[in-house]
């Protein structure tokens, strides 16, 4: 019996990327959700009572800031309107509830509490308040599973939020698990504790989800390229609650896919006929130029 | 048909768990197998055949969650679940020593195997995912053994039975 199971296990490490897993994931899924939710009350109600007294404190700190930054906002809007710069669109924000993780060794996957009834489909972005958690890779009717961070298989573009250098976040598992910003010039200049958010340059994310921070910065080993360590923004020890928000819109009249950003309008107007090898019309970073 | 139920309520709480309260604990820095305790737990009471079935089983279950290397963990708890059940009938099944010892060997030896995947063609993260694997062992080991001296304490009666009748020592 044991010979057959080995055989079978064998087996299965040869082919089994090729075998369709899906379905028994959304059929675990779905039965493991009740369970989950219930082994996860207890942990829950002790979080909720010490978050509590965090929260009123933060509630009073963010009114201060709301106010300050309601004041900003005017000033930004008749900036923006002067400068005829589009608006700002805010992104939909679903909720949604991490019923479990999965993952070796590290989780680098999520079930979420709503699926495809409750609006969240493959492609939408993960994140909390405090920034990016992952992606939606699989969407069932009433549950989904998502990629985090720690996925080896996401490659994320990204900004410094202050310079826009632009860069690639990965997670490294070596020496020990980390994000890593990489592909970033040795010409770029960045600073530990400066911001780095979801890059407009990205085709899966909105722009300007915060990311993290910089933690610390080094060479690859190659020389050529800076390897910059990023501290996220995101708890991911301590994921209960989360929200999803659309991915890029689909491909446009020309075929590419492109990203849905906030600072675009909702419908472009086409672009007057420029000559061969003038400047894109957007600015000198070319919104939708070399994709990743 | 007992053992089924058994099989099934053991193999449905050791996923639900770690899917849950442990996975949490993992990205804290806290590694329990539950895996390798259910394989230690249920091959020391009911032998190699049930002790390979299960493992294979639990395996193939956390292989579908893990949605790569599928086989990866099958492989591993069937071979540990006959290892175990072959050594369950000649060893002092209720000792504590043993208990230790067995969550040991079986959380080292899945861990190091499971982990080997995660190295991805480069030794740099190797020395990392080793302290990993040892911080486990002695984690699963210690608590595990706690839990079912705890057990046994609570049910006042032995957990596995004696090897060949025989009085355990400890």
């Amino acid at each position: 019996m044991v010979a057959t199971y080995a055989a079978l296990s064998v087996f299965l490490l040869v082919v089994g990327d090729h075998v369709p897993t899906s379905w028994m994931r959304a059929s675990g899924a779905v039965l493991f959700a009740p369970f989950d939710r219930l082994v996860l009350t207890g942990d829950r109600l002790f979080a909720a009572w010490r978050e509590n007294t965090d929260l009123h404190q933060r509630i009073a700190q963010l009114e201060w800031e709301n106010q300050q930054l309601r004041i900003q906002g005017v000033e930004n809007r008749q900036l923006r309107e002067q400068l005829e710069l589009p608006p700002w669109h805010g992104l939909p924000l679903h909720p949604v509830e991490v019923l479990a993780l999965a993952g070796d060794p590290v989780p680098t996957s999520a079930t979420l509490s709503a699926g495809q009834r409750e609006g969240v489909h493959a492609g939408d972005a993960l994140l909390t308040r405090d920034g990016l958690v992952g992606r939606v890779t699989e969407s069932w009717p009433h549950l989904s599973r998502a990629s985090l961070l720690t996925d080896p298989n996401q490659a994320i573009a990204c900004e410094v939020e202050s310079t826009g250098v632009n860069g690639i976040l990965r997670v490294s598992l070596r020496p020990s698990p980390r994000l890593l910003l990489t592909a970033v010039p040795l010409a770029d200049t960045i600073r530990i504790g400066q911001r780095v958010v979801t890059s407009d340059l990205s085709l899966r994310f909105p722009r300007a989800i915060p990311v993290g921070r910089v933690r610390h910065i080094a060479q690859e080993a190659s020389g050529l390229m800076q390897e910059v360590e990023i501290e996220p923004a995101a708890r991911l020890s301590r994921l209960r609650q989360a929200f999803t928000t659309p991915g890029p819109t689909p491909p446009d009249s020309t075929g590419l896919p492109r990203p849905h950003t906030e600072f675009e309008p909702r419908r472009v107007a086409p672009p007057p006929t420029a000559a061969p090898g003038a400047p894109h019309a957007r600015g000198a970073r070319g919104a939708h130029g070399a994709r990743r | 048909m007992r053992p089924l139920g058994g099989f099934l309520l053991l193999a449905a709480t050791v996923l639900l768990l770690r899917s849950t309260a442990l996975s949490s604990l993992a990205t804290r820095g806290l590694v329990v197998d539950a895996l390798a305790f259910a394989i230690v737990v249920w091959s020391l009471r009911h032998g190699d055949l049930w002790g390979s079935s299960f493992g294979f089983f639990l395996g193939l279950v956390a292989d579908v969650d893990a949605a790569r290397w599928l086989g990866r963990h099958a492989l591993a708890l069937a071979l540990l679940g006959y290892a175990v059940g072959r050594l369950s009938s000649t060893l002092v099944r209720e000792s504590a020593r043993t208990q230790f010892a067995l969550l040991a060997i079986v959380t080292l030896v899945h861990q190091v195997w499971s982990s080997a995947f995660e190295l991805g063609g480069g030794a740099a993260a190797a020395p990392w995912l080793l302290a990993r694997a040892l911080d486990a062992t002695l984690i699963t080991a210690a608590a595990g053994t706690l839990l079912l001296m705890t057990l046994r304490r609570a049910l006042g009666r032995p957990l596995f039975g004696y090897a060949f009748g025989t009085a355990s020592q400890d």
